[in-house]
Parts: structure tokens; C-alpha cells; sequence
């Protein structure tokens, strides 16, 4: 039997200025799964990503989150769900205990519920001796922590996390490793997350999908040997073929 | 409702704790009518001095009523001035500070999220009119012009309707804020806001545009 998928892509294509960014991107990620996304800069993942998550509309295909299209999620499908993409959810004038009461309160958390839930966010990342500073004052990296502390405070189902490790010191990438593991074994959250940092996403993803030029081109294997290695002869891989597909089209038809 | 209830309590928060806000409450609220007092004393005491040949200009009559007339004209640039910075600030800073991000995905919409702001930033408006009403009333006694009569309260109430007006007249700069994504192209429409405010009633038409 097949477990359904919690976050799904289903060929989603989008263009931003013009330019494709995203050509049929399909990938899924079932309860309890860590899928991490990896590329390079320009890939499309922050894209999918915003897509998956309602920002922009894709120009075809769709996106759904626990079985409801994205464009027709509710407050109850967006509830579950946590996420931070670009910036960390860290309002400079707010404290640090501040920011994350919100995140709580705002992802559907009652008052009570709310007001004693920072304590352990806040506690699982390290962050509990800064949680009556502004978050203005704190450094790049304790920002991140920030973020994630308010992406998971609410016990999300579902995560996408983009670059969570960015800015993050090694023992932060270790503390965020154990958190995403956690979530999936506590809650049987589906975690979609994307990196540049192999090393990190092979010790936390059960799943690796390579994105090229706005193309799922493979998956890497977890726990193999060498896949900075593998990773570069898929992304050659496919660019040899798509000069190639590239040259054919300019001959045109008949050509050989 | 109960999502409206979580977005007014966290736009309250964000707006209770901004040095912006604060600022901009002591300028409007103590700032201005010391302004204006200090105008109406220059005017009676020293009316030949270089400052008091200006203040005298803008006050049109003697008393309570010339005094709160003044009030009245400062607030109405003011306010317009001051709250329309808070309505650029509250919703350009989202895309400025890159928090918008986090706005989406949540149970709550963008949308009421907006409506929210304006929520806080409204009533906030009010009252801060009011405060400088009252605080210009307070500054009134202490300059020696005596005890308010029913005039000065017809004075007071019509500077705190300009300052009302003009309160409303800043909640369209947040398109601006929104659309250009910041409140630096807010502040700009404001400036500009204010300089055809100016040249138009320079012109005599005052009385047709707000």
C-alpha cells in the first residue's frame, strides 16, 4: 500500500520575468520524511518552495499540503504547517520570547498554550538566555535560531525550511539535525528542506532530489560515499544533455 | 473573528513596542503643542522680534480661539506628516525588513492581516489627536490665557477634526507602501503629498483640497 504524500508538487512549471525557472517539477514527501532539496544558486528551490507554500501561483501544475490543493488550503491545513524562507520570522522591536509567542499565536495556538510554548522552542535551540533581548540585537546566527524556533513552536506536520542551516554555527547544524528528527519521530512530520551543504543533508534526509535549472535531474543516495561527487556528475550529466537537446533543436529536423 | 482577534493582538504588539510609533506620539502629542504655545507667547510678548512677526501670521485672532486655531493648522500638517510616516512604516516595513515572508502560510491572510493594521493604526490616530488637543488646552492655562469657554472647546474641536481628516488622508500611502514594496517610496508620496497641499492653498484653493 502506498502512504500518501503530505507535501506534493505535481509538474509544476513557472516562469518569473520571462525567464523558466521551474520546468514540471514533481516531488513529494510522505509523513515522517525529511526530503531535502539540493542545487545551486538559481536552481528553483526557493521557488518551489514559495509555490508550495502559496506565495505565487505556478503557472501550470499544482502544489498540495495534506491532500488539499495549495490554492485551496484553510486556516486549519496552514495550522499544521510551519516554514521560514528567505528572512527568519524575527521582528527587530519584538524580544526574542516575543517573536516566538506570536509565531504561536498566529499559527492558531490559544493564549495559554501559546505563552508557555516559547519556553521549550526556545530551550531545544539554545536560545533561552537571549529570550528577553530584541531580536534586533542578536547575531545572524541566533536570528536563524530564532526563525526556527518560531517555525516550530506550533508542533507543525508539515515543515518546508529553506537553507536552515544558513549562518548556523556546526553545534546549531547538530541541535537542527536533532530537532528535524525529532519532529519526524515525534510527530510524523513531513519535512521538505533544501541546502547547498551535502554533508548536512546527508546525515538528516531520507530522500536527496538534485534540482538543475529548474529540473528534478536525480536523486542522490543518503549515506553513500562521495556525493559531493555525485552530485556534479548529474548536474554535467544534464547540461551535456541539454546542449545537446540544445543543438538538435538549431539543426532542426532530419539532421543528424 | 477568533483569527482577527490573534492578527490585532500581534499588529498591537509590533506597534506598542516600535521606537517609531513612540517617537512620533511625543512629537505629535507633546512636541506640537509646546510648539504652538511657545508661538502664541512670542506673538504677545515680543510681536516686533523676528519670531513673533511670524507667529502673529499664523494666529488670525486673539485668545483661546487665535491659540487653538494655530493648533489646529500645525496639527493638520502634522498629523498628516506623523501618522502618514506610521502607515508607510507599518506596512512597508514588512517588505523593507523582508518579514512578509513569515505573513504567508498562516491561518491568518494577508489581507486581514492588512485590515488589522489599520485596526491599530486608527484608533492610535484618534487618540493622539485627542492627546494633543488636551495637551494643548493644558499649555493654554499654563501661558496665561485663562480658563477655556465654549469658543476655545468649538476651537479645540474643529483642530482635532483637521487632525482627523488628515489622519485619514495618510491611509492611502499604504498602497503606496505596498505596492512599491517599502516605506521609502510611502514617505516620498507623503513628501509629495504635503508639497502640493502647499502650493495648491499657496494658489487659493485650499478651501477645495484636503
Amino acid at each position: 500500500m502506498t502512504v500518501p504524500a503530505v507535501i506534493a508538487a505535481d509538474r509544476i512549471t513557472k516562469s518569473l520575468g520571462g525567464l523558466p525557472v521551474l520546468d514540471g517539477v514533481s516531488l513529494d514527501v510522505g509523513p515522517a520524511e525529511i526530503h531535502a532539496l539540493v542545487g545551486l544558486n538559481g536552481a528553483g528551490k526557493t521557488t518551489l518552495m514559495r509555490i508550495l507554500l502559496g506565495m505565487p501561483a505556478p503557472d501550470r501544475g499544482s502544489g498540495s499540503l495534506a491532500g488539499v490543493p495549495v490554492s485551496g488550503a484553510g486556516a486549519r491545513t496552514w495550522s499544521r504547517l510551519g516554514q521560514m524562507l528567505e528572512a527568519p520570522f524575527a521582528y527587530p522591536e519584538l524580544t526574542v520570547r516575543e517573536n516566538v509567542y506570536s509565531s504561536a499565536r498566529l499559527h492558531g495556538m490559544g493564549r495559554k498554550d501559546a505563552g508557555s510554548a516559547p519556553e521549550a522552542a526556545l530551550n531545544s535551540l539554545g536560545l533561552e538566555e537571549y529570550a528577553a533581548r530584541r531580536a534586533g540585537t542578536l547575531s545572524l546566527g541566533n536570528r536563524q535560531r530564532l526563525g526556527l524556533a518560531a517555525a516550530l513552536v506550533h508542533r507543525p506536520t508539515m515543515l518546508v525550511l529553506d537553507e536552515p542551516g544558513n549562518a548556523l554555527d556546526p553545534r546549531g547544524v547538530i541541535v537542527l539535525r536533532q530537532l528535524l528528527q525529532d519532529a519526524c519521530r515525534a510527530s510524523g512530520a513531513a519535512i521538505l528542506v533544501s541546502s547547498h551543504h551535502l554533508d548536512e543533508v546527508a546525515r538528516m534526509a531520507g530522500r536527496i532530489s538534485v534540482l538543475h535549472r529548474g529540473r528534478v535531474i536525480g536523486n542522490l543516495q543518503p549515506g553513500t560515499v562521495d556525493l559531493e561527487r555525485q552530485f556534479f556528475d548529474r548536474v554535467l550529466r544534464a547540461d551535456q544533455q541539454r546542449s545537446d537537446e540544445q543543438r538538435s533543436a538549431a539543426q532542426g529536423p532530419g539532421q543528424p | 473573528m477568533r483569527t482577527s482577534g490573534r492578527a490585532l493582538e500581534f499588529e498591537a504588539l509590533k506597534f506598542r513596542r516600535a521606537p517609531v510609533v513612540r517617537t512620533v506620539s511625543a512629537l505629535i502629542a507633546g512636541g506640537l503643542p509646546a510648539l504652538a504655545a511657545a508661538f502664541m507667547v512670542a506673538a504677545n510678548s515680543a510681536p516686533s522680534s523676528l519670531i513673533g512677526l511670524k507667529a502673529a501670521a499664523m494666529v488670525t485672532t486673539a485668545g483661546w480661539a487665535g491659540y487653538l486655531g494655530m493648533v489646529g493648522m500645525l496639527l493638520s500638517v502634522g498629523a498628516l506628516m506623523g501618522i502618514g510616516f506610521v502607515v508607510c512604516w507599518s506596512f512597508g516595513r514588512e517588505f523593507t525588513d523582508k518579514t512578509v515572508g513569515g505573513l504567508f502560510a498562516l491561518p491568518v491572510s494577508l489581507r486581514r492581516l492588512a485590515c488589522v493594521k489599520f485596526m491599530v493604526i486608527l484608533p492610535w490616530s484618534l487618540g493622539l489627536c485627542l492627546a494633543c488637543v488636551a495637551t494643548a488646552l493644558l499649555a493654554g492655562s499654563v501661558i496665561g490665557l485663562g480658563v477655556p469657554g465654549p469658543a476655545a472647546l468649538e476651537a479645540a474641536g474643529r483642530a482635532l477634526c483637521a487632525g482627523a481628516m488628515a489622519a485619514l488622508l495618510a491611509c492611502p500611502l499604504a498602497v503606496v507602501a505596498s505596492v512599491a514594496r517599502g516605506y521609502l517610496p510611502g514617505v516620498g508620496a507623503l513628501i509629495l503629498l504635503v508639497v502640493a497641499n502647499q502650493v495648491v492653498t499657496a494658489f487659493g484653493a485650499g478651501a477645495w483640497f484636503p
